[in-house]
């Protein structure tokens, strides 16, 4: 397996309350590409703040990260987000005047990644692979459900063709049977489409579905 | 799904939102356009009156400046030493001012009226009138005897309308044309040539052609047969000025028997019996005579100082001194006389001055002028107040959609690409408000503007008649005098007042519309997108 994240010596704090608060301490690690990885811990160890970091949202206040052995201030965080990952947010974040279809096209139309020329078909394919039938595909995604927001969400992440997803709680609001599917699918594109996965969470249980867990603890980030 | 598209889904999806800035860039648009429709219209009500006036500028001496100068003379010698020399418009004057592309010509015109010779072969158009029948008269003077000696004086019937510099008003604006032959030439006025530009009346009657000769003098018969000149000893030869006729004009000066005046106009006073000619041939015809007189009178009075200065004898070089009272200056354009005057006026020679005479302009004006500077006003006010609205309105919307832009930005969209949806979204609906505001806005602009045009008349009082606002065609039509200012109506401004709003009205409601619009979005986006995506999520979180 090769290298495709490399954190090195990261750090990162902020004022709270008239005193620096340090979040991440030297925090080094490498993922590899074709895994799935969860990053587990306790409520408040701001693991939403590492995978900021981590997808290019924030800047770190000291330390490197390199992807696939470039550092991404090379190649531009802009850049980073549009071309080499995509982003998984428990709320969804998706554009509320759009479509499901739309919503996703909208990932493909930013990326300059190589896509098939028929985006429209590949949109719909992707949807319907995680169960958006083409007329749900058609409405306002404020017409789905929670999960179908989140499989639109996570079908707009695929969409971009990157090869490293970061997922924030991405079951956070899902029944247990949605969790299992969503989880499924990380899995899948972990191990047959060698795509990184690297989901935040608070659940063991989802936790004991990926290949790597990580526990972020005292501004480090150690192997279970 | 571009920047575009995802703009003309948030148009057309939010429509509720949509409708209610279209209604604010509605009633915006509407207050700009009757603002700049009312003030252009007056402006161009201004424009259009002036247009139809003479772009002329009349170059005199600045009496006012003159007197104050002197009066802040104390010497008397000063005094004496400065009206000995008094300031003139020369030649040179008008010469230099010509150079400038905007003037067209120059009228240093002079009238001077003529006699028939004895046996003269050419004939003057009768008017048959009481001032024809009865003209002539006595003459009368006391010889060196002491005794007076009277004798029947003959009456002047032609004149000459003479001009130092090849061309006149007259003939650029159309009002003399030739119909044959040529105007005088620089080369005419330098050589002195005898060449005469007749009246296509006078060349009829006479059989007179292009090239053909005919004979006048400036002498009555009376002054040189035992006259006053005889005593100079000279004759009746002497003062006839042969004259080649080079040009026939025809001229919209006729005077028929229903013409105001008809009977006390005399042959002369009508310009079929007007020559057009060179005034230094003119003077060149004087000069011999005049150099006669002077010596005679030196002889005479050898003690007297002005007979013992060389410098007072009658030469071509002297007599060309003689100042210009005014010049009548022709530009190209009418809407160039303000400017053409700034430009000159303080870079003139000392008590020269510019003038356009268009006080009455000005006046009859004012109210226009209030009503500009009013509606520039409303504008100013409104598009300060739109500024701030429009800003406030996209602030507050764009509040709403800091979620989006945080989204936006995780998924790779560029900030440029964000703004540039956010201005198609509002520019979409700004065009359709301004749109609509501009068929409303003109209708509105047309009778508030109309309304207060007419306030603005009644109050001001300038509707009152002066007596100065009698000549509407273009100025008095004396042989002697020509008034070539055009004085205006208050009708001629009101009657070109009318509100339509013009394409560059259109396009600046567009562009500074669009403008406003472009600002409103940068300055809150800019201030959202200044954080880095994290924070703007976390912050709509």
């Amino acid at each position: 397996m090769s290298e495709i994240l490399r954190l090195e010596n990261i750090n990162y704090s902020y004022i709270d309350g008239g005193y620096e608060r340090q979040i991440l301490k030297n925090l080094s690690y490498t993922f590899d590409s074709g895994k799935f990885y969860t990053i587990l811990g306790p409520s408040g160890s701001d693991k939403t703040t590492l995978l900021s970091i981590i997808a290019g949202l924030d800047n770190p206040k000291s330390g490197e990260l390199y992807f696939e052995g470039e550092n991404i201030k090379k190649i531009g965080l802009h850049q980073y987000r549009r071309n080499k990952i995509a982003i998984v947010f428990q709320q969804y974040n998706l554009i509320g005047y759009l479509t499901a279809l739309e919503n996703v096209e909208l990932a493909m139309a930013e990326t300059d990644n190589k896509l098939p020329n028929d985006k429209k078909a590949v949109a719909y394919n992707l949807l319907e692979k995680f169960g958006i039938v083409k007329t749900k595909a058609n409405r306002l995604v404020g017409q789905l459900s929670g999960g179908e927001q989140q499989r639109v969400a996570i079908a707009r992440s695929l969409a971009s063709n990157v090869n490293l997803i970061f997922a924030d709680e991405p079951t956070g609001n899902l029944d247990t049977a949605t969790e299992k599917e969503i989880i499924g699918v990380f899995k899948e594109l972990a191990h047959d489409f060698n795509k990184t996965v690297i989901v935040v969470t608070h659940s063991d249980a989802v936790s004991q579905m990926s290949d790597q867990r990580l526990m972020l603890q005292d501004g480090v980030l150690k192997n279970l | 799904m571009n920047f575009f598209n995802r703009a003309i889904k948030n148009v057309t999806r939010k429509w509720s939102k949509s409708v209610l800035l279209l209604i604010t860039f509605l009633v915006i648009g509407n207050f700009v356009i009757v603002g700049l429709g009312i003030s252009q219209a007056a402006n161009d009500a201004k424009t259009i009156t002036r247009q139809k006036m003479r772009a002329v500028v009349t170059m005199s001496i600045d009496y006012d400046a003159v007197n104050e100068y002197v009066n802040n003379l104390t010497d008397q010698d000063e005094i004496d030493e400065f009206y000995s020399h008094y300031p003139n418009v020369t030649v040179e004057d008008v010469r230099s001012i010509l150079q400038d592309s905007r003037v067209k010509t120059a009228n240093a015109t002079q009238f001077q009226t003529v006699y028939q010779v004895p046996n003269s072969t050419v004939d003057f158009i009768h008017l048959n009138n009481s001032a024809e029948n009865n003209g002539g008269g006595q003459s009368c003077y006391v010889d060196a005897n002491g005794q007076e000696i009277c004798t029947e004086y003959q009456q002047p019937v032609f004149g000459i309308k003479t001009n130092y510099f090849p061309s006149m008003i007259e003939i650029e604006d159309n009002e003399f044309q030739i119909v044959e032959g040529r105007f005088y030439s620089q080369e005419d006025i330098d050589n002195y040539n005898n060449v005469v530009v007749v009246s296509e009346a006078f060349a009829e009657l006479n059989n007179l052609s292009v090239g053909d000769h005919f004979e006048i003098t400036m002498y009555d018969s009376a002054s040189l047969n035992n006259g006053y000149l005889s005593q100079y000893n000279i004759t009746e030869e002497e003062t006839r000025l042969d004259l080649e006729v080079i040009g026939i004009y025809s001229h919209n000066r006729q005077i028929t028997p229903d013409s105001e005046r008809f009977d006390y106009t005399f042959p002369y006073e009508n310009y079929d019996n007007v020559f057009l000619m060179p005034m230094t041939s003119l003077i060149a015809y004087q000069v011999p005579i005049s150099q006669k007189i002077f010596d005679h009178d030196a002889e005479l009075y050898p003690d007297q100082e002005y007979y013992q200065n060389p410098n007072n004898r009658p030469s071509m070089d002297n007599l060309s001194q003689y100042g210009l009272s005014e010049v009548t200056l022709l530009l190209n354009d009418p809407l160039e006389v303000d400017q053409f005057i700034e430009d000159y006026n303080g870079n003139l020679r000392q008590f020269i001055k510019l003038d356009a005479n268009n006080e009455e302009f000005e006046r009859l004006s004012r109210p226009l002028d209030t009503l500009s500077l009013y509606a520039n006003f409303i504008v100013w006010l409104v598009v300060i107040n739109a500024i701030i609205i429009i800003t406030l309105v996209t602030a507050l919307t764009l509040k709403t959609r800091e979620y989006e832009i945080g989204v936006l930005l995780s998924v790779g969209a560029s900030k440029l690409k964000i703004v540039a949806q956010f201005f198609v979204e509002l520019a979409i609906i700004a065009i359709i408000g301004f749109t609509l505001s501009i068929v409303t806005g003109s209708m509105i602009a047309n009778q508030v503007g109309q309304s207060v045009l007419n306030y603005q008349i009644e109050s001001s009082g300038v509707n009152e008649n002066n007596g100065n606002d009698i000549w509407v065609d273009n100025g008095m039509e004396s042989v002697w005098d020509t008034d070539y200012t055009t004085d205006v109506t208050l009708e001629d401004f009101v009657a070109e007042y009318n509100v339509s709003i013009s394409p560059v009205i259109i396009a600046e409601i567009y562009v500074v519309g669009l403008g406003i619009v472009l600002v409103s979005i940068l300055i809150p986006s800019l201030m959202i997108m200044r954080y880095n995506p994290k924070r703007i999520l976390m912050n709509q979180n």
